[in-house]
C-alpha cells in the first residue's frame, strides 16, 4: 500500500550556532544532523533516545516552531519547511503539540476554558458561546468536568495539567499531535492514566502521534513504530515488535538492556556502556557511538555509517551491517 | 538480639504551611540491618524524601520539624543528639546522596577541594594523605583519569560523572549507612546503569546498608533487598523484594505495579489508579487510599487501618482491612 | 461522547478552598502579603488622604487660596490659620491643599504617559529584537545619560514654561526607565513554555504579545510606576521652584517653595509647610512602591 505519508522528513538537518570567545571562532552544535522518516496516517512514531540526542529539537522542526538549517519536512504532500512564517500559521490547525512540563505549557492567568479553547479562536470564526461549548465538551472528554472550566491551571495536578494540555491540542481536531515527553513529569500512577488517555483519543479521533520519549517502556507500550536516535541522528527504525525483538544497532541493544526492570525475578545480561555521552558540541568522528559501542571496528571511526533498511521496514546505520549486505546476502 | 543498623519508630515530621501545620510524616516504623539495601518507595508528596531528611536531621532550612517517634541509628537516637554531635555523624558514618547532582556540589570549588572536606573532618587526614584518599575514592567509582578530575570544577564534569562524585564523597568515610534519595533519577538511561552498578559493587565490597529512595520501581527490583512502600506520609506496606513484586499485598502497592509499562511485557491497556494523591492538608478520613482504592469498602472511609503483619510474618506487613479479613476463620490471626 | 479514565480526585470544592479562582486568589494573597508591612500600610493611608484631598479639597479649605490678606502678611501657624500665611496673607494650608491636587495631576499624568510609552516601546523591542530593539534601546540609553532634571530643564526650556510642559518633560525622562523594564520582562516572558505553546497553535504576533506577554508585565508597570510617581512629584517641584513651570500664583508645591526663598530668614513657616508636604508625599509613595514591589514579585507568586 503505498499511501502518501502524512509527515516525511528527509535529510533534516538544525545547527546552533555557538560563539566563543574573544576570537569568536564559531562553534556549532549540530543538534539533529541529517535524519529522514515518514509517519503514516494513524500511526504513532515514537522517537527515542537520551539527552542531547536531538529528539525534541526534531520535533520542534517538524512543527516548524525552528528552522531546518538544511533538509525537508512534508506534510500531507506539501513541503512545509521553507513557508514563510505567515503561510505556516493556518497550515498549524492540523498540527498540534503537547509539552513535557505540564506547569510551565498553560498560562497561569488564563481560565482553563480559554486555555482550552484558544486553538479554536485561532483558527475558527466560532462565537465566543460557540467556544466554550466546545471546550466544556472537549474537558468531558479528556476526563475532567465541565465544571473546572471556570479554574485557573495551579488549581490543578499535574496529570490534570497535562489533560487540560491534551484537550487544547484537540480542539481544532488535528491531523497530527506532537506530544513532547508527555508522561515524563508525572508520578507514575497518573502516567498510565495519560497514556490510557492517549491510546483512546487515537482510536476516537483517528489521530497521528509523533511521540518523544527517553522512556522505553512507555515506548513500547504505545507505539506502531519507532526511532532511535543517539547525538542527532538515527540510529535505528523499526515497527516495535521488531525493535524490541531484534534489535541490531549495538546502541539500541545497550539502551534496552539499561532499562531497569520491575521484577527482581529476572535476571538479565547487562550492556554497560563505557563512558559519557559526548557532548554535541564535539561529537566524534565516523560514527558518533564508536566511542562507546562494545563492537566498535577501525571503519567506524573515520566513516559515518549510512543509513539504510537491512530488511523491510528495519534501517540501521551501523557498519557491522554494511559487511553483511556487502558480505553477500 | 543483634541491633539494626538503623531503627526508624513513629516518626512524625511537620511542616508549617500558610497560618496551620500539615504532617508530612505521619508515624513511619522500618528497620534496615547491617548490609542491606532498604527501598523507600512512593510518588510525589508521599514524604519519602522527608523521612530521608528527617533521618540526617537535615530540616533546619526547611520549614519542617520533627514532632515526634525516634531514629536509633547503631542504638543512639539521632533525634535526640544536638549539633555538634549530629555533625560529627553526618558525611562520617551516615552519608547522603541527593537527586541533583548539578545543584548538589559547589560550583566555585574544585573537586579535590570539596572531596578532601569530609576526609579531613572526619579522618583526619593531613593535606597530602587526603589528596590521595581523594583521588583514591574517584578511582572507586569508575572516574577515568582522576588525578586529572581532582583539579576540575563541577561544570566541566557531565551529570553522571557528577554522580560519581558525589558518591565518592559520600563513601570517602565508609560511613555504614547510605541514604540516596532518587541517585538516579536525573539521569540518562545508559548512565543511570552505569550508577546502579556501581551501587551494587560498592554494597557488595563494604557491606554498607542503604536507604534508597526512590519512585521507579524498575530500579527497586535491581537494588533493593526489602521495600517499603510509603503513602501520604504512611508505611503502606513493606515486603522483601521478590514478595513485593510477585504478591503485593496492599492495593495502592497493587496498583503501583500494574500501571507501570513493563519492558517486553505487553498489554493492551494499562491499569491505572484513578484520581491524584491528595492534598497532605486536606486528607479523606479513614484509609488515606480509599477514595482512589478499587477494593475499598464501608469501614475503609471511615476507619484508618493500621500497619499489621501479613500471615503473622515480621518482615511483612501491610495497612489495608482486607489483608486483615481472615479473622473471620476461627483462631486465625490477621 | 465516552469519558476516558476519570480524573476526579480533587473536586471543586478542594480546589475552591485553595482560595477560589485564580485571580481572586492572586488579589487576596497580594493584600495579604502587602498588608503586612505596616510601614508601607501607613504611607498607603497617607497617599489615600491625599487623593482624598485632592477630590474633595475646595469642600476642605478653610479659605480661598487666592485671597490675600493684607492684615495679616506672614504670620506664624496660628488657630487661624493652621499653616500660617504667606507673603501676601494667603493662607498656606488652603494653598497646600489645591496644590494637592496639581501635583498629583501633573505627576500621575507625566508617569502615566511614560508608563504607556515606555511599555509599548519596551514590548516591542524585547519581542522583535533586531534594528528595532538596537534603535530603542540606543535611544533610551541617550536619555538615560543625561541627569534627570537638566533633561527635564531642556525639555521646558525648548518648549517653554508651563504646567503642561512640565508633565511632557517628566513623562519624556521617565519613559526609558520602564522601556528597559519592561523589555526585560519581555525578552523573559518570550522564553516561557505557554508562548511557545501559542505559537505552537499558531498564534500570531500580536495575540502572543498582547494575551500571554503583556499580561506578565502588568505587575512590573504598577511597581515601576509607585517608585517614579515620587521621583515625578519632585522633578516638577524642582521645575517649579526654577520658575519653569507653574505661574507663582498658581499654589504649585515647588512654586510656594520658590516664593518663600525670599522670606526664609524672618518667615520660615513658608517654606518649610510646603517643603514637609512634598517630603512626606514622596516619601510615602516610595514607600508604597517598596511594598508592592515586596509583594508583586513574581518570584514569590504561586
Amino acid at each position: 500500500m503505498n499511501e502518501q505519508p502524512l509527515i516525511e522528513v528527509k535529510n533534516l538537518k538544525k545547527s546552533f550556532e555557538i560563539k566563543k570567545g574573544f576570537l569568536g571562532q564559531k562553534k556549532y552544535l549540530r543538534a539533529v544532523d541529517g535524519i529522514s522518516f515518514a509517519i503514516r496516517k494513524g500511526e504513532t512514531f515514537s522517537l527515542v533516545g537520551e539527552s542531547g540526542c536531538g529528539k525534541s529539537t526534531t520535533g520542534r522542526l517538524v512543527t516548524r516552531l525552528l528552522q531546518p538549517t538544511e533538509g525537508e519536512v512534508w506534510f500531507e504532500g506539501s513541503r512545509i519547511s521553507d513557508l514563510p512564517e505567515s503561510r505556516m500559521r493556518p497550515l498549524r490547525k492540523h498540527m498540534q503539540m503537547v509539552f513535557q512540563d505540564p506547569y510551565a505549557s498553560l498560562n497561569p492567568r488564563m481560565k482553563v476554558k480559554d486555555l482550552v479553547a484558544e486553538p479554536l479562536l485561532i483558527h475558527t470564526k466560532l462565537t465566543p458561546g460557540e467556544r466554550d461549548k466546545l471546550a466544556h465538551e472537549l474537558l468531558e472528554t479528556v476526563g475532567l468536568s465541565s465544571m473546572h472550566a471556570e479554574r485557573f491551571p495551579h488549581e490543578f495536578s499535574g496529570g490534570q495539567r497535562q489533560r487540560i494540555g491534551i484537550a487544547r491540542a484537540l480542539s481544532v481536531r488535528p491531523s497530527l499531535i506532537v506530544a513532547d515527553e508527555p508522561v515524563s513529569a508525572l508520578d507514575v500512577s497518573i502516567q498510565s492514566q495519560v497514556l490510557n488517555l492517549l491510546q483512546d483519543l487515537q482510536e476516537e479521533y483517528g489521530l497521528t502521534y509523533l511521540f518523544i520519549s527517553h522512556d522505553l517502556s512507555v515506548v513500547e507500550h504505545i507505539s506502531d513504530r519507532i526511532g532511535v536516535m543517539y547525538l542527532g541522528s538515527l540510529v535505528e527504525t523499526a515497527d516495535k515488535d521488531t525493535l524490541y525483538d531484534r534489535p541490531l544497532h549495538p546502541y539500541t541493544q545497550a539502551l534496552l538492556s539499561s532499562v531497569p526492570i520491575p521484577d527482581p525475578s529476572l535476571k538479565r545480561e547487562r550492556i554497560i556502556l563505557t563512558g559519557d555521552l559526548p557532548s554535541p558540541v564535539n561529537p566524534p568522528t565516523g560514527c558518533r557511538f564508536h566511542t562507546r559501542c562494545p563492537s566498535c571496528m577501525e571503519v567506524c571511526k573515520t566513516a559515518t555509517p549510512v543509513f539504510r533498511e537491512v530488511e523491510p521496514g528495519h534501517e540501521v546505520a551501523c557498519h557491522l551491517y554494511d559487511e553483511a549486505v556487502m558480505g553477500g546476502k | 538480639m543483634a541491633q539494626h543498623l538503623l531503627e526508624v519508630q513513629g516518626l512524625k515530621t511537620e511542616f508549617k504551611r500558610g497560618g496551620g501545620r500539615i504532617m508530612a510524616v505521619s508515624g513511619v516504623d522500618f528497620h534496615i540491618k547491617k548490609g542491606e539495601v532498604l527501598g523507600l518507595v512512593g510518588e510525589s508528596g508521599c514524604g519519602k524524601s522527608v523521612t530521608s531528611l528527617s533521618i540526617m536531621r537535615l530540616l533546619k532550612d526547611t520549614p519542617g520539624r520533627i514532632a515526634g517517634g525516634s531514629v536509633r541509628f547503631e542504638g543512639t537516637d539521632l533525634t535526640t543528639l544536638g549539633d555538634t554531635e549530629m555533625r560529627r555523624i553526618r558525611g562520617n558514618d551516615m552519608a547522603m546522596i541527593f537527586q541533583e547532582p548539578m545543584t548538589s556540589l559547589n560550583p566555585v570549588l574544585r573537586i579535590g577541594k570539596q572531596l578532601e572536606e569530609p576526609i579531613r573532618i572526619h579522618l583526619g587526614y593531613g593535606r597530602k594523605q587526603a589528596r590521595e584518599h581523594a583521588i583514591h575514592m574517584l578511582r572507586l567509582v569508575g572516574i577515568p583519569r582522576a588525578e586529572e578530575v581532582i583539579h576540575d570544577y563541577p561544570h566541566q564534569l557531565s551529570g553522571g560523572m557528577r554522580q560519581r562524585v558525589m558518591i565518592a564523597m559520600a563513601m570517602s568515610c565508609s560511613p555504614k549507612l547510605l541514604i540516596a534519595d532518587e541517585p538516579t533519577t536525573a539521569l540518562d538511561v545508559t548512565i543511570q546503569a552505569q550508577i546502579l552498578d556501581l551501587m551494587k559493587r560498592l554494597k557488595e565490597e563494604q557491606d554498607m546498608g542503604m536507604l534508597l529512595i526512590t519512585h521507579d520501581l524498575g530500579v527497586v527490583a535491581e537494588l533493593c533487598d526489602r521495600v517499603v512502600v510509603m503513602y501520604a506520609g504512611r508505611v503502606v506496606e513493606e515486603a522483601p523484594v521478590r514478595e513485593l513484586f510477585a504478591d503485593p499485598q496492599h492495593p495502592y502497592t497493587k496498583g503501583l505495579i500494574q500501571s507501570v509499562p513493563k519492558l517486553r511485557h505487553k498489554v493492551r491497556r494499562l491499569d491505572s489508579i484513578k484520581g491524584n494523591v491528595p492534598d497532605l492538608s486536606q486528607m479523606p478520613a479513614g484509609c488515606k487510599f480509599a477514595p482512589r482504592c478499587q477494593f475499598a469498602m464501608e469501614q475503609c472511609h471511615v476507619q484508618e487501618p493500621e500497619l499489621v503483619a501479613v500471615n503473622g510474618r515480621s518482615d511483612r506487613s501491610s495497612r489495608c482491612f482486607l489483608t486483615q479479613e481472615p479473622q473471620v476463620e476461627g483462631g486465625g490471626e490477621g | 461522547m465516552s469519558n476516558h479514565s476519570t480524573a476526579e480526585g480533587a473536586p471543586p470544592s478542594v480546589a475552591a478552598s485553595r482560595g477560589g479562582s485564580g485571580s481572586n486568589s492572586r488579589v487576596r494573597a497580594f493584600f495579604h502579603t502587602f498588608s503586612r508591612q505596616w510601614l508601607a500600610m501607613a504611607a498607603a493611608c497617607f497617599i489615600l488622604l491625599l487623593f482624598i484631598i485632592a477630590i474633595f479639597g475646595p469642600m476642605m479649605m478653610p479659605y480661598d487660596p487666592q485671597a490675600p490678606d493684607y492684615d495679616a502678611l506672614m504670620e506664624g501657624p496660628s488657630r487661624a490659620h493652621w499653616a500660617g500665611t504667606d507673603e501676601y496673607g494667603r493662607d498656606i494650608l488652603s494653598r497646600l491643599i489645591e496644590g494637592t491636587r496639581l501635583t498629583l495631576a501633573v505627576s500621575l499624568s507625566a508617569v502615566l504617559i511614560a508608563a504607556v510609552l515606555g511599555t509599548v516601546l519596551g514590548l516591542l523591542s524585547g519581542y522583535y529584537g533586531g534594528w528595532l530593539d538596537r534603535l530603542i534601546m540606543r535611544g533610551s540609553d541617550v536619555l538615560f545619560s543625561f541627569p534627570d532634571l537638566l533633561l527635564a530643564i531642556g525639555i521646558v526650556a525648548i518648549l517653554g514654561p508651563g504646567l503642561i510642559n512640565v508633565v511632557i518633560a517628566v513623562a519624556v525622562f521617565g519613559t526609558p526607565s520602564f522601556a528597559r523594564i519592561i523589555r526585560s520582562v519581555t525578552l523573559s516572558a518570550k522564553e516561557t513554555l505557554f508562548v511557545e505553546a501559542a505559537r505552537s497553535m499558531g498564534a500570531g504576533n500580536g495575540r502572543i504579545i498582547w494575551r500571554h506577554i503583556f499580561p506578565e508585565t502588568v505587575s512590573s508597570i504598577i511597581v515601576n510606576i509607585s517608585m517614579r510617581i515620587g521621583g515625578a512629584i519632585l522633578a516638577a517641584a524642582s521645575l517649579s521652584f526654577l520658575g519653569m513651570g507653574a505661574k507663582t500664583s498658581e499654589p504649585d508645591w515647588g512654586a510656594m517653595l520658590s516664593m518663600g526663598r525670599d522670606y526664609l530668614s524672618i518667615a520660615p513657616h513658608i517654606v518649610y509647610f510646603p517643603g514637609l508636604t512634598i517630603f512626606l508625599a514622596v516619601l510615602a509613595f516610595n514607600l508604597v512602591g517598596d511594598g508592592l514591589r515586596d509583594a508583586l514579585d513574581p518570584k514569590i507568586k504561586p
